[in-house]
């Protein structure tokens, strides 16, 4: 009975470890997406340059929408990725950014200085396709399918081997082009 | 009052004041409140809602752009009819069970109170049992019998 007493000390002892191993071992501020599986969220916002983007239009290729801000210091890093992104998968991938709590002047202070983008920046003046999406900050990500469907997440500035995973996904050269 | 009265209405006393206690805890369960106004449902579904960009606040207590649309939106859905859990169930599709403040799942609550519960009543076992005071010590293996005959054959050794 004496020795049984100490087996408690394991019982109570792993699951903690392991508790605050898994706690301690992911970003406090990564948030699960709630939309993963499901449809994009309908939306029809305006660009940058002033052209009416609507969800239904960007079906039937691979989306990237990347929430973003002049006022972000990683979207830079980002911003580099993306220009290589485009120039990678060309017509087969549709990029697009939306601006986050940022003005128009902003992001085009932004693209002038860091490299003009291909691809269309919308804006959404009061931040509500940013909560549609859970946004909670920016650089944010979401990989959606062809069929509008969100496939992916990504917290944080993208890598090329994020796009490289998640975008050769749906094309079905996952894998390949990374690095 | 002397010993035996206050034995005689002791019961009566306790009676009536658990009596009122229920009768006032009744009340004020039951009591018909004054329903809310719209506003005050949009800030208490406010007020547990996190908000998206900051650290540690609720919607109703940020400032923040993302805090002061999540609150037109909340006010437009009520508008148009939503109950409130259906407004806070909109937030919660968008992102997850996250943007609330407390857990809606009850075992998020009750897991860590059982364990508390359950540590505590071990520790007080753990402080009972360390505390009782050791059994009395086994009867001498020497009997009584046997110590009279020792003294005798002392006594007889010293004579």
């Amino acid at each position: 009975m004496r020795a049984l007493r100490w087996l408690l000390v394991p019982i109570v002892v792993v699951p903690v470890t392991l508790l605050l191993l898994h706690g301690f071992s992911r970003d406090p501020a990564a948030i699960p997406s709630a939309l993963i599986g499901k449809p994009m969220p309908a939306f029809s916002l305006v660009t940058l340059e002033g052209r009416t983007v609507t969800a239904s239009q960007l079906r039937g290729k691979p989306v990237v929408l990347n929430f973003w801000a002049s006022w972000c210091p990683s979207c830079v890093d980002e911003h580099a990725v993306l220009l290589d992104a485009a120039q990678r998968y060309g017509n087969s991938v549709q990029i697009v950014g939306v601006l986050y709590q940022d003005s128009p002047d902003g992001a085009r202070g932004f693209e002038a200085r860091y490299g003009q983008p291909n691809w269309p920046t919308l804006l959404d003046p009061n931040g509500s396709l940013a909560i549609d999406f859970g946004v909670s900050g920016p650089p944010e990500s979401y990989v959606i399918d062809a069929n509008g469907i969100v496939r992916y997440k990504q917290f944080g500035p993208l890598t090329p081997q994020v796009i490289a995973d998640q975008v050769g996904r749906l094309l079905g050269t996952a894998g390949a082009g990374g690095g | 009052m002397t010993g035996p009265m206050i034995h005689r209405y002791a019961f009566p006393i306790a009676l009536g004041a658990l009596l009122a206690l229920g009768g006032l805890i009744l009340l004020l369960v039951l009591r018909p409140g004054l329903a809310p106004s719209r506003a005050e449902v949009a800030h208490q579904i406010a007020a547990d809602l996190r908000c998206p960009d900051c650290q540690g606040l609720s919607v109703a207590d940020s400032s923040s752009a993302s805090a002061t649309e999540i609150r037109r939106q909340i006010d437009a859905q009520l508008s148009s009819g939503r109950s409130p859990d259906q407004v806070k169930k909109s937030f919660v599709d968008r992102y997850g069970e996250w943007i609330l403040l407390s857990p809606s799942a009850p075992i998020a609550w009750l897991l860590p109170v059982g364990v508390l519960l359950a540590a505590i009543g071990m520790l007080a076992v753990w402080i009972v049992r360390s505390r009782r005071p050791e059994a009395p010590a086994a009867t001498s293996a020497v009997s009584d019998m046997d110590r009279a005959r020792a003294r005798e054959e002392a006594e007889a050794l010293d004579a």
